[in-house]
């Protein structure tokens, strides 16, 4: 289930490209060519942005930190930065907010596109269940699930929430927990179609969900979205597809998580693509960032493959594969959490101080 | 099985108690009366001069592992009871009780016959020294079902823990009968507990679940700093004062309306909690600090300096200084009106390698105290259901436990009062 967004974020410490001193290089590879096939495939990323271990090369380290005095450690690993000035890098000045509504009126447009899809899904899987057919419905389900995880980014305030609620909504906070009337939406029907639940007995609910996505297509075109949620999107649907699809916690009877995690990386490439214009005039992160989706695409790609074509369920994932795809994700990740510090809107306001003479000790 | 299983859980507290009574009897007199922190009367029970040698009474008038500091390593430990009647519980409890109370204060481990199994694993070696051990027993809602006739003696607000709505409960991580939480300053210590205890009552009480924690070291800049979990924020800094005997009555100690023997016993909430660190890591540090709302470094509040400064939420009714959904500003709002909602927490970090999908399994064993749940720790939670930290956290298991007081002499079990 798409979670609340965090709050918007405040102003971040400039993001900046990831490097990597050569002695810690030599260290982590043992002096050797990396032999995985997973360690290969970074070549993609690792070509636009060299290597990408370790501290941030403008890390800066607080003068006199009691524990950093030993001169190896400082030149060897952490470069030379004894004497550093204690206060971050400088930032850039930030983004118009502005510069964010063309982004975020072309990813309304495909939200609208992606539920229009799904709705198509929605009637196949009501045609299936009347033709008592489970493999057309489950097929029909997935791709339901999947178009509706492309969206990625439901700004879930005020009446869009309680559709989310009723679309995707999972039975745990519920009272009653699966059998709440309010478990109703795509989680509801998966439950009924990967068990022996008679498929007539699951119309109601496809008839809802049906009547559900058609409201939130009308929705989506007026939902306003901060261009600082807007940001930190980018991030946040693949942490949530790490945390929610990738464990199998979100699709625990159709086994969904790797189809629910490729989804995300599909919506987190949909927001990127309308960020780009912005992002690229902002230091370094879009190349990573393309790179590194591109490469985990490949994963997914490759592991569709060896399932006949069509991405297996979390289970079936060979330990290989579960490596590759964690792999891609985090690394990939890392570089998506520099977007949204990357596109900050304000500088950073100080924190007004707790009042000198008003300020008690609790003890 | 239960008339075999009883007799050999009561056999072999019988065989520890026959061999080395004498020794542990006297140990245990002369520890409980004197200052927790004094040695041990055993010979050689542990090193001179090492805190090994620190005793936490197992006797008195409320449990111990409560109000003392949390030491650096723990265990909780959750148990079914399998025992068919009400008299195998009974004996199964007083067993429980009397391993835990010989564990806490430690000494020689008692010689059997050659060819018997010793009759302690043996595995902190010939002397068992107290590391300030301490064993805290509670019981769940469902040891007061029909099985043992004791629903009439159930504590007036005990029921299962109910499914908050971030939680994402695991059964096999939740509730059980009986929760024991053991809390000593080693992890060799906690090991052998476990082991010790699993043993002396089985056949009657099953081992449920089980999670390892530990603290975080005290790292200053004062000893008084309160140590991180694992979002590295310093935890417990509002802790009430468990020095105030007063203040402890008000807000932790169990009183009117609760049955007589509960009178003096604790409700004890269990909350393991997931945290998903890859996430917070790559979180800028700002909206951390602002979804806690103190200063990652220090751990005071923010536009504060010190840990233990008062966040003066009065002046700052806008969230200008420390947002209105902070979880500091949403879990004690520090009004007047909110000052009994107050819960002692002694939570521990805890890190079981990484789930199936590669991510690390980190988070905090939330262990928290209080007279009253639904005064107290349900409206906290209800009041963070909706705070910006819950897309980091995900609730995996716990249950609520009702600590009962403490044996009150060498002779008293923990729940001996269900039994009047």
């Amino acid at each position: 289930m798409l979670r609340k967004n965090a709050r918007p974020r405040a102003l971040l410490f400039s993001g900046a490209a990831l490097a990597l001193v050569a002695v810690l290089v030599a260290v982590l590879a043992g002096g050797g060519e990396p032999s995985s096939s997973t360690a290969a495939t970074r070549t993609a990323a690792q070509a636009v942005t060299g290597p990408r271990f370790g501290p941030p090369a403008l890390a800066r380290y607080r003068e006199g930190s009691p524990h950093v005095t030993s001169q190896l450690n400082t030149y060897a690993v952490q470069g030379a930065v004894q004497g550093a000035p204690s206060t971050p890098p400088d930032e850039l000045p930030p983004v118009s907010a502005a510069a964010f509504r063309t982004p975020v009126a072309a990813y309304r447009a495909y939200s609208v596109g992606r539920l229009r899809l799904m709705a198509r899904q929605v009637a196949a899987l009501s045609s299936a269940l009347a033709a008592d057919d489970r493999a057309a419905a489950q097929t029909a389900w997935r791709a339901a699930y999947a178009d509706y995880l492309n969206l990625g980014a439901v700004y879930l305030e005020g009446p869009v929430a309680a559709l989310n609620d009723a679309i995707d909504g999972l039975p745990g906070g519920l009272a009653g927990g699966v059998a709440s009337p309010r478990f109703s939406g795509l989680h509801r029907l998966e439950r009924g179609l990967w068990s022996e639940a008679p498929l007539a007995s699951l119309a109601p609910f496809a008839r809802k969900l049906s009547a559900d996505v058609a409201r939130l297509a009308r929705l989506i075109p007026h939902v306003q979205i901060d261009p600082a949620d807007y940001a930190t999107r980018a991030h946040e649907i693949l942490e949530d597809a790490v945390r929610d699809q990738l464990s199998g916690a979100d699709a625990p009877w159709s086994g969904a998580g790797v189809l629910g995690t490729s989804a995300g990386v599909v919506a987190t490439a949909a927001v990127i693509r309308t960020l780009a214009p912005i992002l690229s005039t902002r230091e370094s992160v879009l190349p990573t960032v393309n790179a590194d989706l591109s490469d985990l695409r490949s994963a997914l790609r490759a592991i569709a493959r060896a399932h006949g074509g069509e991405l297996p369920t979390t289970s079936e994932l060979t330990r290989l594969q579960t490596e590759r795809l964690d792999a891609s994700i985090g690394q990939a990740l890392e570089g998506l959490a520099q977007v949204p510090g990357a596109l900050e809107t304000t500088r950073a306001l100080a924190i007004p101080q707790i009042p000198a003479k008003d300020a008690r000790t609790a003890r | 099985m239960s008339s075999v299983s009883r007799r050999s859980f009561l056999a072999r507290g019988a065989a520890l108690t026959g061999a080395a009574g004498a020794a542990l009897a006297t140990g245990a007199r002369a520890a409980e009366t004197s200052a927790p922190t004094g040695p041990p009367t055993a010979p050689g029970a542990a090193v001179e001069g090492s805190d090994l040698a620190t005793v936490q009474p197992f006797t008195g008038a409320h449990q111990a592992g409560i109000l003392n500091p949390a030491p650096a390593n723990a265990t909780l430990l959750a148990f079914d009871s399998l025992a068919a009647d009400r008299d195998t519980l009974k004996a199964a409890l007083q067993a429980l009780s009397d391993r835990a109370r010989q564990l806490t204060v430690g000494g020689p481990v008692p010689l059997l016959e050659v060819d018997a199994p010793p009759a302690d694993s043996g595995i902190l070696g010939p002397d068992n020294a107290p590391d300030a051990l301490t064993v805290t027993i509670g019981f769940g809602a469902s040891l007061f079902d029909g099985r043992y006739g004791l629903a009439a003696k159930r504590p007036a607000e005990l029921t299962d823990m109910p499914t908050f709505p971030v939680d994402h409960l695991d059964p096999k991580r939740s509730h059980g009968d009986l929760l024991v939480q053991i809390c000593a300053q080693h992890r060799d210590t906690v090991v052998h507990t476990v082991r010790e205890l699993t043993r002396t009552v089985r056949g009657a009480l099953q081992q449920r679940w089980s999670m390892d924690g530990f603290a975080g070291a005290g790292r200053g800049p004062s000893p008084k700093n309160s140590p991180r979990n694992l979002f590295a924020f310093r935890d417990g800094t509002a802790n009430p004062d468990t020095t105030d005997a007063s203040l402890m009555n008000q807000l932790v100690w169990a009183g009117a309306g609760e049955p007589a023997w509960a009178v003096g016993g604790t409700y004890q909430v269990v909350r393991i909690i997931r945290m998903h660190v890859e996430f917070w890591d790559r979180v800028g540090l700002t909206e951390q600090q602002n979804m806690i709302g103190r200063v990652r470094d220090s751990g005071a509040p923010l536009g504060g300096t010190d840990e233990f400064q008062d966040p003066r939420y009065d002046l700052d009714p806008d969230g200008k200084r420390i947002p209105l959904d902070a979880h500091i500003r949403l879990a004690n709002p520090r009004t007047a009106a909110t000052a009994n909602e107050r819960i002692l927490r002694r939570g521990f970090n805890y890190h079981r390698g990484f789930d199936d999908a590669g991510q690390l399994d980190q988070g905090l064993l939330f262990v928290a105290y209080n007279r009253s749940p639904s005064k107290q720790f349900v409206v906290i939670q209800n009041r963070l259901n909706s705070e910006p930290m819950t897309d980091y956290v995900t609730p995996v298991g716990g249950g609520y436990f009702f600590v009962p007081p403490a044996a009150r002499t060498a002779a008293d079990f923990v729940g001996s009062g269900l039994f009047a």
